[in-house]
């Protein structure tokens, strides 16, 4: 009866299917303007950057020996910066990174 | 053995919600529907009905409970009457929109202002577009069957809507009729178990409703219109299962004594009954009046209005609900029949009866008072006046 | 034969790298950088776990986190109206208790969380809240407050704190403070008055161990449960998005929120601060009490201090400890 183009279809009464580890519908790292950077040698394991980030961006590795961050979805709230305590993380300009996302030709 | 009682409407709506095996129940008080509830809780407190039983804090309230119990998968009943319908207004399209078939149960109760107990039609029909399903009884058996009839239409996978099942206070709420009460594997057999496609699982995590662009609205707003165009189907069906298992043969319409009438009165709801016996005694006198009764306000049988109403040279819309500043300043009834009979080759000449308003009887001779107002339209061969306030006109 | 309703344990949660791995609330949000109801969200839905079903009334965590036609909860989630998560949540409860009598759906009860804002819990929210508290549901209510309607761009709210300036309560010559209202306390509404629930308790996120521990604590109680999280807000008290943990601990430590449990009956505390800074230090940091004067400022003091003072009222003043001569 209606004709609905593909990107416009909506699923029945607005049910959507829920994520499992991310969600890419809402990539958010194309929003940062600075980027945590991680001295691994310094950091205690303490969890704070795991702990406090809103967008789980900081997870301990599969060893669990090192926190691994999510360059994805990062915001650069800079709270891990900021709550770190052993000052292993500090703050550096996105815009100095090979892949620093204001630099992509396509931002995701 | 199906057993043959005296019923008040809203006991029969008991009985119904008994039959359908409701799940999940949400009270809370107000005239007239109050009973339903109390004749719920006495079940429950007896053991013949398992169910979990809420309290709710208001009717806004009652509408929110229901729709999580049956966004999460149980068959859940609410009702309510008057302001409380309106009260609850916040939530229809929600409900509606996000496809939770739940069931309120609406014993009509005018409007405030002020306080009045009586039975109007507006409470109910001013969320008719908020895309519920919505269809009055017209005497305690109807009340039972309708709930049934909804219960299967608004579950049904490819209708998935709430439903309003109405029944005027006190005239069908508290006034006892005779009710074939139906035994339970009857009702097992026309009802299948409440089953959503995506209920609320911890197994099967979904989202329900997540914010859209606006964009995004268009296309959800034809699925709620396609659902209406799918319902009728789906109801056709309801209607000959229920005939088959339950004896009881319904229509869209319910047509009395129109083979070879030549006016018909239009009307919903209780006073159906009245017009009945009206039309008896005016047949006797030789006049050539029939009734057409409307079951479905949601989805308006569009198709059915015309091809029936056309055979007629009058017809005369009773309204007992009020549509102010509407087009035709009466009740919102006849809006509805005349754009159904606008593209039809032979049309009826239509009027409007503003009657039983304030929850007032409509007595006899206010039925024969509007078949003489429909005589003399068709004498003429045109309509004087498109609303008429039945007792209070000042005579032509 | 009714099948006996059985509901979770969760244990608590005593070493930080004991913390549950999985995320219950994935990355992929349009909440603002830094966000403190966000973080708020991570850590509940982490405490309890797969067999949750959100809640979700209209505000801040429904906008922002559910946008477009996505959402990041992992677990079952409805949208509610801002009016009523108390009790659509209550219709999830009452559903789950009847379907898993019967047979209908197996397994423990899931935790049936609603996630409402401080509008939706004691404005718009505070009657379908009451209804939930007061009719006995298993079943918890978390305020997340960020002291304002955030959502709608920062409105005063009733739990929006003296003297803040919102764009319902901005300052000028005839307002000078722009709020003169002092807030409405949640938790105290729900303790004084329905007898159904049995466990109340503030957190912040300045606290996560704590705070999930709570949120464990409550979802083990029977019956209905209350958590009131501090979760500031970097776009509406304007300050640096860095700062929320900072502010979020400084708040504690000045008296403006304090941490402590309500069971049964009494009153336990976390954190209580040895001394108290003054609440100055807090406000200084937020450009919406950039405006008042110093006898605002010691009128805000002078609340803090009575609240803390008070007879009856639930935060212990630290004991004075007696000195070495």
């Amino acid at each position: 009866m209606f004709k609905i183009p593909k990107e416009k279809e909506v699923p029945l009464g607005c049910i959507t299917p829920a994520p499992v580890a991310e969600q890419p519908m809402m990539i958010t790292g194309n929003w940062r303007e600075y980027r945590p950077v991680i001295d691994n040698e310094k950091c205690n394991l303490c969890m704070s950057c795991i702990i406090f980030c809103p967008d789980a961006c900081w997870q301990l590795n599969a060893e669990e020996d090192e926190p691994v961050w999510n360059w994805k979805y990062c915001k650069g709230c800079l709270i891990c910066v900021n709550e770190c305590t052993s000052g292993a993380l500090s703050k550096a300009y996105e815009l100095d990174f090979e892949d620093g996302v204001v630099r992509l030709e396509k931002p995701f | 053995m199906a057993k043959e009682m005296v019923l008040s409407g809203l006991a029969a709506s008991a009985q119904a919600a008994k039959l359908a095996k409701i799940e999940v129940a949400c009270s809370y008080p107000i005239r007239p529907y109050t009973a339903l509830m109390m004749e719920l809780a006495k079940m429950v407190a007896n053991g013949e009905l398992d169910c979990e039983f809420i309290h709710g804090e208001g009717e806004h309230g009652q509408l929110s409970v229901v729709l999580g119990a049956a966004a999460a998968g149980a068959r859940a009943l609410t009702g309510s009457s008057g302001v409380g319908v309106t009260y609850a207004f916040e939530t229809y399209s929600p409900i509606a929109g996000g496809r939770v078939p739940l069931q309120m149960c609406i014993a009509d109760r005018a409007l405030d202002p002020p306080g009045d107990f009586g039975s109007e039609h507006t409470d109910a029909m001013s969320a008719r577009d908020q895309g519920w399903l919505m269809g009055w009884a017209e005497t305690p058996q109807e009340a039972l069957d309708n709930s049934l009839i909804n219960y299967r239409v608004g579950e049904d996978h490819r209708v998935l809507l709430p439903q309003f099942v109405c029944q005027d206070g006190y005239f069908v709420s508290h006034i006892p009729g005779p009710v074939v009460v139906p035994e339970q594997a009857q009702a097992d057999e026309f009802l299948p178990p409440y089953k959503l496609p995506h209920p609320l699982d911890p197994h099967h995590p979904v989202s329900h409703g997540p914010q859209i662009r606006p964009d995004q609205g268009t296309v959800i707003d034809m699925q709620r219109a396609q659902a209406h165009l799918d319902t009728p189907q789906v109801i056709k069906e309801a209607f000959e299962d229920f005939g088959r298992i339950f004896g009881r043969k319904y229509g869209f319409l319910d047509q009395y004594k129109t083979e070879d009438a030549e006016m018909v009165l239009f009307i919903q709801g209780a006073h159906a009954f009245t017009a009945r016996h009206a039309i008896n005694h005016l047949r006797a006198k030789g006049v050539k009046i029939g009734l057409v009764k409307l079951r479905f306000v949601r989805p308006w049988p569009t198709q059915e209005v015309a091809e029936v109403l056309s055979r007629f040279k009058a017809v005369g819309v009773v309204e007992t609900s009020t549509s102010y500043g509407g087009a035709m300043r009466g009740g919102n009834l006849l809006h509805e029949v005349r754009a159904s009979l606008y593209d039809a080759p032979k049309r009826p000449l239509t009027t409007s009866f503003m009657a039983g308003l304030g929850g007032e009887v409509i007595p006899l001779a206010e039925f024969y008072w509007m078949a003489e107002k429909l005589s003399s339209m068709i004498k003429e061969g045109k309509t004087r006046k498109t609303v008429y306030w039945v007792g209070y006109e000042s005579e032509d | 034969m009714a099948v006996e309703v059985k509901t979770q344990e969760l244990p608590m949660i005593k070493k930080i790298r004991n913390i549950p791995k999985d995320e219950m609330y994935v990355p992929g949000h349009r909440t603002c950088a830094g966000c403190g109801p966000a973080l708020q969200y991570r850590l509940v839905t982490k405490a309890a776990g797969p067999n949750t079903i959100l809640h979700g009334p209209t505000g801040c965590m429904y906008v922002a986190n559910a946008s477009y036609l996505c959402t990041p909860y992992r677990v079952p989630w409805i949208h509610c109206q801002i009016t009523n998560a108390g009790a659509v949540a209550s219709g999830t409860e009452a559903a789950y208790q009847v379907l898993i009598r019967k047979g209908k759906w197996k397994g423990e009860l899931p935790n049936i969380i609603v996630m409402a804002g401080d509008g939706g819990s004691v404005d718009i929210g505070l009657q379908a809240m009451s209804g939930m508290m007061y009719r006995g549901h298993d079943a918890l209510f978390v305020c997340y407050d960020n002291e304002s309607y955030a959502n709608t761009g920062i409105q005063t709210s009733p739990t929006t704190p003296y003297g803040a300036n919102t764009t319902f309560t901005p300052p000028g010559p005839h307002v000078p403070e722009g709020k003169k209202l002092f807030p409405k306390d949640p938790p105290q509404l729900v303790i004084g008055g329905h007898p159904a629930v049995k466990y109340v308790a503030t957190a912040s996120i300045a606290y996560p161990i704590d705070l999930m521990n709570k949120v464990r604590k409550a979802l083990n109680v029977k019956g209905p449960t209350f958590l009131h999280i501090h979760a500031p807000c970097p776009k509406g008290w304007k300050f640096p998005e860095s700062q929320t943990i900072e502010l979020a601990r400084l708040a504690i430590q000045t008296g403006m929120w304090n941490l402590y449990e309500w069971e049964d009956g009494e009153y336990k505390y976390q954190h209580t601060p040895k001394e108290y800074k003054p609440v100055r230090e807090y406000m200084k940091l937020q450009g919406r009490f950039a405006h008042l004067t110093e006898a605002h400022i010691a009128k805000m003091q002078a609340f803090v201090d009575a609240r803390l003072k008070a007879p009856g009222k639930p935060v212990a003043m630290p004991m004075a400890m007696p000195r070495e001569s």
